[in-house]
Parts: C-alpha cells; structure tokens; sequence
C-alpha cells in the first residue's frame, strides 16, 4: 500500500498532464477527429492510475478505521453497504456485455462511488485524510469525466440518472459508527474492484478500436505498484 | 368436664428483627417453634397462629381435630365477648397489650370439649401485605433499569420505619445478580417510590427482572415483625432489533474504566477481539455472548472496533474511549481593536475524542447574558482555542465564564475584566518618515481600532548605526482607525535612522507587536567646525604644507565636498585653493611667511568655521633629544608649565627612521595642560618614533622638545658585526660595529661578551649555557665602547667568541667567531731545555758513580771467567758423566760449545694438529695424555692439571663441582657446519650435551663423538682444544702452542673447557679484545 513520495509526484505529474490533455481529446470538443483511440488510451492510463492512488489513500484510511479494518487477512462478508454498486460479474456476462453497455456501467458505477466518496470526505476526522480524499476525488472526476469523453467520442449518449437514485450520504442515527466503518471499507474495496474492471474494459476497447499510428499514447509505468 | 389448658408460652426471647430480615430459614425455624409451643388441645384444637398485616385485626386460626365443629369462640376482654364461627380462623380486632383467654367451644366433637387459649400480642406475627410494583422500565442507552412501586401508607396512620429488599435477576437461568436495601417510612398516605439502577451489561443483552418485598419495624408492636412476601417477578419487556447485534453501539466512555460487549446472535459466535486483541467469551442465554474488557485505553480518532465474529457474518460496534474535558487553561480575555474581545485559552490534557464527540466550548457573559460558541470537529496539535466576543457599546466590565463539555463531562473557566485596561492594539502599519529639519522628523502610522475613548502609549525605537539605540514614549490621544502622527526631535544631521514603533493602551496591558522598520537618513547641516590643522614647511623652506584631519562624522553633517583654504594677514586675507574632499593636504607657495593660515569645510549645507593656524615657527636652540617608552601601546608626554605659551600645544610625531619632514599624525593639546596621552593605531612595536613638543605663542609655533620613544621595546634582531683587531698568545682584541637603529627596536642597553676554549666544529654543539664554568662573560654596558680585549688567555688555543646586543627588550642574536692566539715561544725554549738539563745532570752524575765504583761494578757483574779449554781435567767419560754428574762437575770434555744455537725441533705444531683433528674435550682419555705445559692454568684455586683427571666419566657421574677459570677469549670459535650440528642434535639421548654443540671437523670425530654419547649420556665436561687455539690471531698464543694459557673470566668446569656462563655470541668479537684479563688488556691495548 505504500507509494514512495517520487512515484507519487511522478504520478500527479501525469495525472496532470492527462488532465492537461483532457480538453485536446478531440471526442470532447469535437473540432477534429482522430478518433476515439487517444481518449480510450487516456482513459486506460487514469484508470491505471488511479489504481495506484488508491492503494495509497486505502493504506491510509484503513489506518485511520482502526484494527481490525488494516488488518491484511479481514475479510467481512458484504452484508451492508448494498447501496454500493457491486463491481463483481460473472465472466460470462462480461463477455456479453456490449461496448456501450459496458462503458454505462462504468459511468454509473463511478458516478455513485464518487457520491459516496465525497461523504466519505465529509465525515473524516483529520485534515490529513481530508486532504487525501479531496485529491482523489478530483482525480476520480477526471476518470468520470474522461468515460464521458469516451463514449461521446463513440457517439453514445451519457446515462441519466433516474430522479429518486442519487445516492445521498445519510449518516443518521439509524447507521451505526461500525456500519459506517463496514460500508466505508467496501466503499474502498469496490473501488479497487471497479478500478481492475475498467482499465480491463477500457484494454479490450483500446484493442477493439485500433488508434491511428500518429496518435499520442500517453504511458504509464505501472510495473512495480 | 375435664379441661386442658394449654397456654401460650411466652418465646424464650423476641425474634430478632434483623435476624429474621437476614434469613428466611432462622425465620421459619423460629415460627416451627412457635408452632410447637402452641397451647392445643390434644385431639381436638391445635396450632393455634394469630398474624396481622394492618396491626389493627389478628387473624388467628389453628387446626381442629377430626370432625370438630367450633360453634362459639369467647374471649375475655375487658367485656367478655363471644363470636359463632363455623372456620377454623378468626379475624379479632386487635387486642390491647396482656394476656386474653380466647375459649372455644366445639359442641360437636365427641368429647363436646372446651379449649382455652391465652392470647397476647407478643405471640402475635406482623407480617405486611406483598408490594405491588407499579413499573419497572429500561433506559437502553444508558443500560438503567427504574422501578416503582406504591409504600400503601395510608394503611398505617402513623410514623413507620420501612425497609424494602430489591432483587434483579438476569438471563433466563434467573441469576441474582443485584439485591439492594432502600429503607423509607410510612407517613400515613400512600406514596409512590422509584428505585435506579444501572447495569453493567448492555439491558439488550440479556432479559432483566426484578422482585420486591418490604419489613415494616412499628417499634410499639411487641410481637412478632416479619418480612413480606416477595412480589411477583416483572421483567423488561424487550424486543431485540433486528439489525443492531452488538451493544452497546458507539458509547463513550472514560478511559480506564470497565466495559461489557455483547453480541445477540442467532448462530453461535467464534470469536470477539476489540481492536486485534482477542477476548474470553461469557455465554448469556442461548447463543448470545458477551465480552468484558478491563481498564479500557484511549482510543483512536475513529474508536475502537469490538468485532464478534459468526460463521457467516461479522457484527460489530464502535466505543470511543476518552477524558472528560480539562479546565481550560490560561483563558486570557483581551481586546486589539476595542471592537472585539479575543478570549484564548489552552484546553489542557487532550480528550481524546474528536468529530462530534470533540469538546464544545461555550463562552458565556453573564452581565449581558450573550455567549458564543466553539465547535471543531478536528483537533489540531498546538492549535490556537480562541474565540471572539463582540464588544457591546456602554460595558467595560465582563464576566467571561468559559463552559467546555464532552459525552464524559464538563468543566469550566472564568475570568471578570475590565476591558478598557485590557487593550494589546494590532500592530501598527504604515510607518513613514518625514522631514522637517535636519535634527528633526515626523513619523506616521496607521492603527487599525476604535481607540477614541482611551489614549495611546506609543514608543518609538531610534537606532543610529554604531550608536545604542534609543526608545522614546509618547502619549496620543486615541481615534478610530485612524493614522497617527508623531515628531522626533534632537536627531544628528545627515544620519542614518530606523524607526520602528509600538503601541498599547495608556492603562499598560501589552505592547503590540513592533511595526516593520523605517530606515530614513536625516538632512544635512554646516559643518559644526573646522578642520584640525597642522602646517610644515617644505624642506626647502619655500612651500608650505598644509594638513588637515577629516572631519567626523558628527561634525562634518553632511557629506563634505571641498575644503577652502585662505591666507589671512594684517592687510589682507587672500584666497589660496579648494581642495577637494578626498585630499587633506594642501601645499602652496607662500610668498609671505607671517600669515595665518585658515581651512574651512564645506558640505551642501554650508562652511564650517574656519581652522585657523600661524605659519611662523619661532627657532630654539636649546634642544635636546630625550627618550621615552610607552606603556601599554600609548606615549605618556609631560612638560612643564610654561605661561607663554598662549594658544596650544601641539604634538607631532613620525617614524624616525623616515625624513626630518616625515608628519604621521599631531595632536592639539590646550595651552593649560602639562601632559597628555598619544595613542594611535599605527604605532607597531620595535619601531622608534620621533616625537616633536611645539608650543604656540605669538602668533608663532615653537619647537620645546624632542623626544625618541618606543611603544614597546623589542630586542634587537640582528647581532653586532664584530672583528678580532688584534691577537697575542695571551690576549685578544676585539671591535664591534653599532647595530642600525630598525634592527635595534629598542635603546641600546649594552652587550654581552662571551668566550670559551673550543674548537669550531666541536663548539657548534654546545651551546652557550649560563652557569657553564668554561665559558667566561663580559657584560659591556657602556655603549659607547666599541671594543674590547680579552686576556688572560692561553697561547696557541683556539677561542671561540660571541657577541650579543641587548635593549630592556631583550637580548638579541648572537654573533660568533673562532680565534686562535699565537704561540709562547719562551714557555716552549724552557720546555726543552729543562729535560736536556736533566738528562745532562743526571748523566754525568751516573758517569761520576760509575767511574768511581767501577771496582765493585766489575766484581758485580762481570767477574772474570776462567776457560774451561784450558783445563784439561775436566774431560770425563761420557757415561760416567751421564751417571752422576753431581760428582765430575768439573770434568767437562773439551767438546762443550762455546755457543749453543738451539734450533725449534719440539713436535708443537704436530701437537696442535692433533689436538684440531682429535678434540680432547671428545676424549676425556687422551685429554690425559695432554702434555701438562700446555694449559697452566693461573688461578685462584689450586693449578688442576688434565693429568690428574683419572675418569672424568666418574667424575661426570659425581658432578665435580670445582670451577677453573679460562681464557674468556678461548670460548669462542667460528662454528663449522652449523645445520650439521643441527641435524645431529635428533641423535643426541636426553640429557643436557652442550658439548655436542662444538664443532666436529671429520667424520672420524662425529664417530667418536656418537660413541661418546653413546658411552655418556648425560652431561660431558671436555674441553676442545680448538677452542682454546683458535685465539685472535694478534695474540702471541696463537701462534705458539706451548704458550701459557692464562685463563681468567668466566668460569667453566673442572672437567671442561666450556663455560658455564658462555656470553651472547654477537659479543663474541668485542670479547676476543674486551676479555677482563691482563694479558688481554695489553694485547688490547696497541689496538687503540
């Protein structure tokens, strides 16, 4: 979980060089169009990323949760937390899954998972953590925004979302502090779990779609994390 | 009619209330006995038991025998009264104290019997009606059960003594786990009692109930007090909600303090821990279980998890373990601004809890009533508690009372002020500097603050480069935000300040914090005053140079530009030049010699008053040059009064060593003064200065003394340069030169002088130690002699001579030189002569005794000798001579020689052969047969001779101990082949054998020698008479065998040659010349 403060830099530094480029994928202002190769690959790096970022921002919090919640070998049956939306498919069903399906899940998933990490956010007690949430929201806005990117550049439309579904943080008296500790770990768990299933799909779109030989690939050195 | 009284009998004692209230069991016992004591009719009316609940009716009732029928039961009271019964109870009115005889009459009992009882009070057993509980509920959160209950007062119209007994039982196995006494009274009304208790465990864990039971103690009642019965069991109604499992949820609690966990749970749990550390399970009804941790640590930002872990779910809840709120520390109230009261204060010991469970602190005005609030959810470290309070217009006066509180308690903090004295304004801002002259400014800041009531303390900071700096209070009346201004006087011309400035209140409470600093440089003045001059004229006696000594920054203020130099006379004043400011000197041609010379200074502001200076120089012939030296690095200079001189004394000085006209520095002295201190950094040590006294009177400078000093002596570093003018046998002349007044550094005080014997190179090792008796010193103090001669000397030796110089510096380099003196010629003529004259007188003296005893001489000496060839007697037979020549003396044959010549025909050498090639050490045998001559020994003990040594085996054996000392230079001979030796050595048998370390020159010999060792194992004295021939070759033994050997030095055995004490063998070279014997000695001798 730790990430040396070289390879943290170097990955903000990426992160905002993608961010820098974000508005020159074509897909997103549409003045040229050299296809959606780059933004995929775009996409894929800050998925990579992020990966990354998380484990960091994990190792911290489960920290801050307390034994037994940092403990390596906890494993607590996913009983709460329902709300969170599951990353985990059947290998069978992700295969039949289409590419504008795939990429709506995508949005959806991290759409709420950026929901509840903002009251995450809200309900840390140190600033430190704070701080590190903040940053990775951003970052996870940047991904979010980047699926966006995505899937105009393949012309599909951005889900909406159904009127009554926003996830709103609801700490209240009915939710325990534990609860709260559970849902906090799966919400991280989830995370990560979405994390591998996207740069997976974002690979096999990548693949599909083959980018021009002039396009710029931005590539991240992920060996190692 | 036969009657059975049966009385009641009175109980041995009364039982014990309290003793009954202790033990149901002492209470049943006691009322078996009552029982038994019961006055019965046997067969027919038994047991006869009064009780009451009220102490107003006695229930009496007692057990018939078979088939009795009571009809009537009669008691004698004060009147006599009889009640039909068809029971076998009675409820009687209370009866008044003593004994009453109850009768009963059975009319159908076979015997139709009348029984009688005494009845009395005492016998009778008060037992109060079962309570009724009211209610009994739970507070969850805070695991409190209450009770209620009605006392039924009414029931007793007067003042009672009641104790009630609380029971709590647990879990479903009904475990006591809380009995509790609560002691009240009964006032005569009925009243309503609670009872609270608080559980350890969590009410959810577990079903809780409770069961109550009371003892009235009426002091008036003399018979028996009992307990009630226990009332019926309630329990909480509690109904398990479905998702909460573990309680209690999120409690905080103090740290230290015990807890119990429980988890309610369908299946059975395996495992609880709190944090990572596992707990001991304690099984509650069916599967719930329940943990208890002790001692319980401050916890985590986040609390501290307790998990119970199921086989198919994890359940958990969140305890936030922390401290009660500290009293807040240093709550300090001021104001910066008069617009806001800032209350800080430290919190003191950290909670531990933080988010929502952090402390709230509530700062609370009780004049105005108004408060203000703290909340943060995060707890910084070092992090500044403070809160504001808006300053209300028309109070000075406020009592702060600051309220800190947590979920584990409160605690508070006040402070009364006054805030008018409790002003600490913000720190000024905007500092600025104006002029208005060039000693004096105005400064201007900004003071943020409704300061219009109070007046302000304001103090200014002056610091001046090179200068303490200065601090100037003032006091301004206060504004609203206003700007302030302030003037600075007394400041120097052209100079460099920085202002800074801070304020406070005029009733003192704290300084603001220093503005920023103000750097502002004054303006210029004139120059307060002119030059310090000094004139000198030219050698030439044409030009006169003028000197001036910049001025100080204090006097010049400003930045001088040029310097106006004028020649002033009766006449006229003429202008002579403008130097510019770098250049201090001025030198002009001066066509008149009687002026006054006058220097002004100039700066943008103005001139300065002229410096003026006569240029005549009065003469004095009465001169002469002193000497002075410094003490400390200065020049002390006194002189006498002298009243004509009327202006000044003026004090030059320069380095002697430079020109009459050289000029380093002057100083001006009053006319009044008689001496004065000179001190300049350029004075060095060892230097030699020139100090010129000048006294100014009319109009004229006068030269009054001439001084050469030193600011401190040093010694002189070079020796004086000396020459030898002259030498005889006895005496030497020596001159010297004077050393260069640079090389000095001192005044001369006078030279050393020393000489000794010695010869050049053997002198350059010693040195010229004080107290050495050989060396001889003159100490010339007289320094105006420049030579000196030494006598007393030896002819023809050689001398060496030093030379030093000394001040009161020290003594300086030594010179040095070698002299030899000539040869005393008559000393040697009489050298001569007298051993001639000797010689000659002895001669003749011996010539004349010779010449007189000449007779005696001969007759002494040389008797006359008869010819024995002339004698004819005298040839005998040759036998007969060889038979007895004592008896034919006389008749030797006419073949007697004249001369005999000897020739050397002894076998010595085939000796020595023998003796190399057969070691007599090897074979103590032969060693017998030795020729004696051979080794004479000398020496202290008796001459032992080889020949007299029969067996040395025997004497090997018998360890002769007796010691003859050999020649020390015998021992030691070059050892042939020593790595045979060395690979003989295995062969050797145990035993010391040094002998077997001599060497061995043919095999013949290593044969004999094995033999030897064969023959004698031990230890085998001998001596090799190698080692004795092979001497130095110097030595006259060497070459003749037969030679005595003198054996002197280390000793060696009787029966070897060896010695005992055998020396290191790198000294065997020197021992061969260093041997302590005589005969060594002269041998050694010719060697040196």
């Amino acid at each position: 979980m730790d990430l040396r403060a070289g390879d943290s830099w170097g990955m903000l530094a990426c992160l905002c060089t993608v961010l820098w480029h974000v508005p020159a994928v074509p897909a997103l202002n549409r003045t040229g169009d050299p296809g959606p190769g780059p933004s995929i690959q775009k996409t894929y790096d800050l998925t990579r990323y992020l990966e990354h970022q998380l484990r960091s921002l994990a190792g911290t919090y489960l920290n801050y949760l307390g034994p037994p919640f940092n403990e390596p070998d906890f494993n607590p049956p996913r009983l709460g937390a329902e709300t969170l939306p599951r990353a985990t498919v059947n290998l069978e069903v992700w295969r039949s899954l289409n590419d504008k399906l795939r990429l709506t899940q995508n949005y959806e998933a991290y759409s709420h998972l950026l929901c509840y990490l903002r009251g995450l956010n809200r309900q840390a007690a140190t600033a430190e953590l704070r701080r590190s949430l903040a940053h990775f929201c951003t970052s996870l806005q940047g991904l979010l925004g980047s699926i966006a990117g995505v899937m105009a550049a393949l012309g599909y439309p951005l889900p909406q979302p159904l009127p009554g579904t926003e996830p709103t943080w609801a700490p209240g008296p009915a939710h325990s502090d534990f609860l709260q500790k559970m849902d906090d770990f799966w919400l991280l768990k989830e995370l990560q779990t979405w994390l591998w299933r996207s740069a997976k799909d974002f690979n096999r779109l990548k693949k599909k779609i083959q980018p021009p030989a002039a396009a710029v690939t931005l590539h991240l050195e992920a060996h190692g994390f | 009619m036969m009657s059975i009284y049966l009385f009641w009998r009175q109980p041995s004692q009364m039982v014990d209330k309290k003793r009954m209230k202790t033990s149901d069991f002492r209470w049943l016992l006691s009322k078996f006995v009552l029982l038994y004591l019961m006055v019965q009719v046997t067969g027919a009316l038994r047991d006869l038991k009064c009780t009451t609940n009220n102490l107003k009716v006695w229930d009496c009732s007692w057990k018939a025998g078979f088939e009795s029928v009571i009809d009537e039961v009669c008691i004698e009271d004060r009147s006599y009264s009889c009640h039909q019964v068809e029971k076998t109870n009675i409820k009687i009115p209370a009866l008044p104290p003593g004994d009453h005889v109850m009768t009963v009459k059975s009319s159908h009992s076979p015997a139709n019997s009348l029984s009688k009882f005494i009845l009395n009070e005492k016998n009778v057993s008060f037992i109060p009606d079962t309570p009724e509980i009211l209610s009994f509920s739970a507070d969850f959160p805070t695991s409190t059960l209450s009770l209620e209950w009605n006392d039924k007062g009414s029931a007793f119209p007067y003042h009672v003594n009641v104790t009630w007994e609380i029971k709590i039982l647990r879990t479903e196995r009904r475990e006591l786990i809380k009995l509790e006494t609560y002691n009240t009274n009964l006032n005569g009304k009925d009243r309503v009692h609670q009872w609270s208790w608080a559980s350890d465990l969590p009410l959810e864990c577990a079903t809780h109930y409770v069961s109550i039971r009371c003892y009235i103690d009426y002091l008036h009642f003399s018979g028996h007090k009992e307990w009630s019965d226990w009332s019926q069991m309630k329990k909480i109604p509690w109904s398990p909600n479905s998702q909460t499992k573990v309680f209690p949820q999120d409690k905080v609690v103090l740290v230290g303090s015990d807890i119990i966990f429980c988890c309610i749970s369908q299946s059975k749990v395996l495992v609880a821990q709190i944090g990572s550390t596992l707990c001991p399970l304690i099984h509650l009804d069916e599967k719930n279980v329940a943990i208890k941790i002790r001692n319980i640590s401050v916890s985590e930002n986040s609390g501290t998890n307790v998990i119970f872990t199921t086989d198919d779910n994890v359940y958990g809840t969140v305890i936030f373990a922390g401290y009660p709120p500290d009293i807040p520390q240093k709550l300090n109230c001021e104001t910066h601004d008069l617009k806001e009261i800032v209350c800080t204060w430290n919190p003191g010991r950290p909670t531990g809890l933080v988010g929502p469970r952090n402390t709230n602190y509530t700062l609370f005005e009780s004049f105005s009533r108004k408060y203000v609030t703290f909340k943060r959810a995060e707890t910084f470290i070092n992090e500044s508690y403070q809160l504001f309070f808006q300053i209300l217009p028309d109070q000075e006066i406020y009592n702060f009372t600051l309220h800190a509180q947590n979920p584990l308690g409160k605690s508070e903090s006040a402070q009364l002020v006054n805030i008018m004295e409790r002003v600490s304004p913000h720190t000024p801002t905007s500092l600025k500097v104006k002029d208005i002259n060039s000693t004096a400014v105005i400064l201007s800041w900004h003071l943020p603050g409704n300061f219009a009531q109070i007046n302000l303390l304001c103090q200014i900071e002056i610091n001046k480069a090179n200068s303490k700096q200065e601090l100037q209070n003032a006091t301004i009346k206060g504004a609203k935000n206003a700007d302030y201004l302030i003037d600075v006087n007394k400041l120097n011309p052209y100079t460099k300040y920085t202002f800074r400035i801070r304020c406070s209140a005029e009733t003192f409470w704290k300084w603001s914090k220093w503005s920023n600093a103000k750097q502002h440089l004054t303006k210029e003045a004139i120059p307060s005053k002119g030059p310090d001059i000094w004139r000198e004229w030219s050698s030439d006696g044409r030009n006169l140079v003028i000197y001036w000594k910049p001025l100080s920054i204090n006097d010049a203020n400003g930045k001088i530009l040029s310097y106006n130099v004028s020649c002033s006379s009766h006449e006229e004043t003429q202008f002579l030049s403008e130097v510019l400011d770098p250049q201090h000197k001025a030198e002009l041609p001066l066509s008149k010699r009687d002026c006054i010379i006058s220097v002004v200074a100039k700066n943008s502001a103005g001139s300065s008053p002229p410096s003026k200076i006569p240029t005549i120089e009065i003469p004095n012939d009465d001169l002469k040059v002193e000497e002075v030296v410094g003490i400390g690095k200065k020049i002390l200079l006194s002189w006498h009064h002298n009243p004509n001189m009327t202006c000044d004394y003026v004090i030059k000085w320069c380095n002697s060593s430079r020109s009459e006209h050289c000029l380093m520095d002057w100083k001006k002295v009053s006319s009044n003064s008689t001496e004065t201190i000179i001190e300049s950094d350029q004075f060095r040590s060892g230097i030699r200065y020139h100090f010129f006294l000048y006294g100014c009177r009319n109009q004229g400078y006068q030269l009054l003394r001439s001084i050469i000093g030193y600011i401190e002596e040093l010694a002189p570093i070079v020796a004086p340069n000396f020459t030898v003018e002259d030498t005889s046998s006895d005496s030497i002349l020596v001159k010297w030169e004077d050393i260069p007044v640079e090389e000095l550094r001192g005044f001369l005080r006078g030279y050393l002088f020393y000489f000794q014997k010695g010869e050049k190179d053997t002198s350059k090792m010693r040195g010229l130690e004080p107290g050495r008796s050989d060396i001889k010193i003159k100490n010339i103090t007289d320094i105006s002699q420049k030579t000196l001669r030494i006598a007393d000397l030896q002819g023809k030796t050689s001398y060496r001579l030093v030379l030093q110089a000394y001040t009161d510096g020290g003594v300086g380099p030594k010179k040095s030189m070698f002299v030899v003196t000539k040869e005393n010629s008559v000393g040697l003529i009489i050298a001569i002569l007298i051993p001639v004259a000797v010689a000659v007188i002895v001669g003749v003296v011996t010539s004349i005794l010779c010449y007189r005893k000449r007779e005696w001489i001969k007759e002494t000496f040389y008797p006359d000798i008869p010819n024995p060839e002339n004698c004819k007697a005298l040839q005998f037979q040759k036998s007969v001579c060889e038979g007895s020549n004592a008896l034919k003396t006389l008749e030797m044959n006419p073949c007697t020689p004249n001369n005999v010549e000897v020739l050397e025909t002894r076998a010595a050498p085939k000796i020595e052969d023998t003796e190399i090639i057969s070691p007599v050490a090897e074979r103590p045998e032969e060693g017998s047969n030795t020729e004696p001559e051979n080794h004479v020994v000398v020496s202290y003990c008796p001459p032992i001779i080889e020949e007299e040594i029969p067996n040395p085996v025997v004497d090997e054996a018998g360890g002769t101990s007796q010691v003859i000392y050999i020649d020390v230079q015998s021992m030691y001979q070059p050892q042939a082949k020593p790595e045979e030796e060395q690979d003989i050595d295995p062969v050797v048998g145990p035993g010391y054998k040094p002998q077997m370390r001599l060497p061995i020159n043919s095999t013949l010999e290593e044969t004999a020698a094995e033999d030897d060792i064969d023959k004698t194992a031990g230890y085998r004295p001998q001596a090799n008479v190698n080692t004795w021939n092979l001497v130095s070759p110097d030595s006259p033994r060497s070459t003749d065998s037969n030679s005595e050997v003198v054996s002197f030095g280390s000793p060696c055995s009787i029966n070897s040659r060896q010695f005992l004490i055998p020396p290191k063998d790198e000294d065997s070279p020197k021992s061969n010349g260093a041997g302590w014997s005589f005969t060594n000695f002269f041998q050694n001798k010719p060697n040196d």
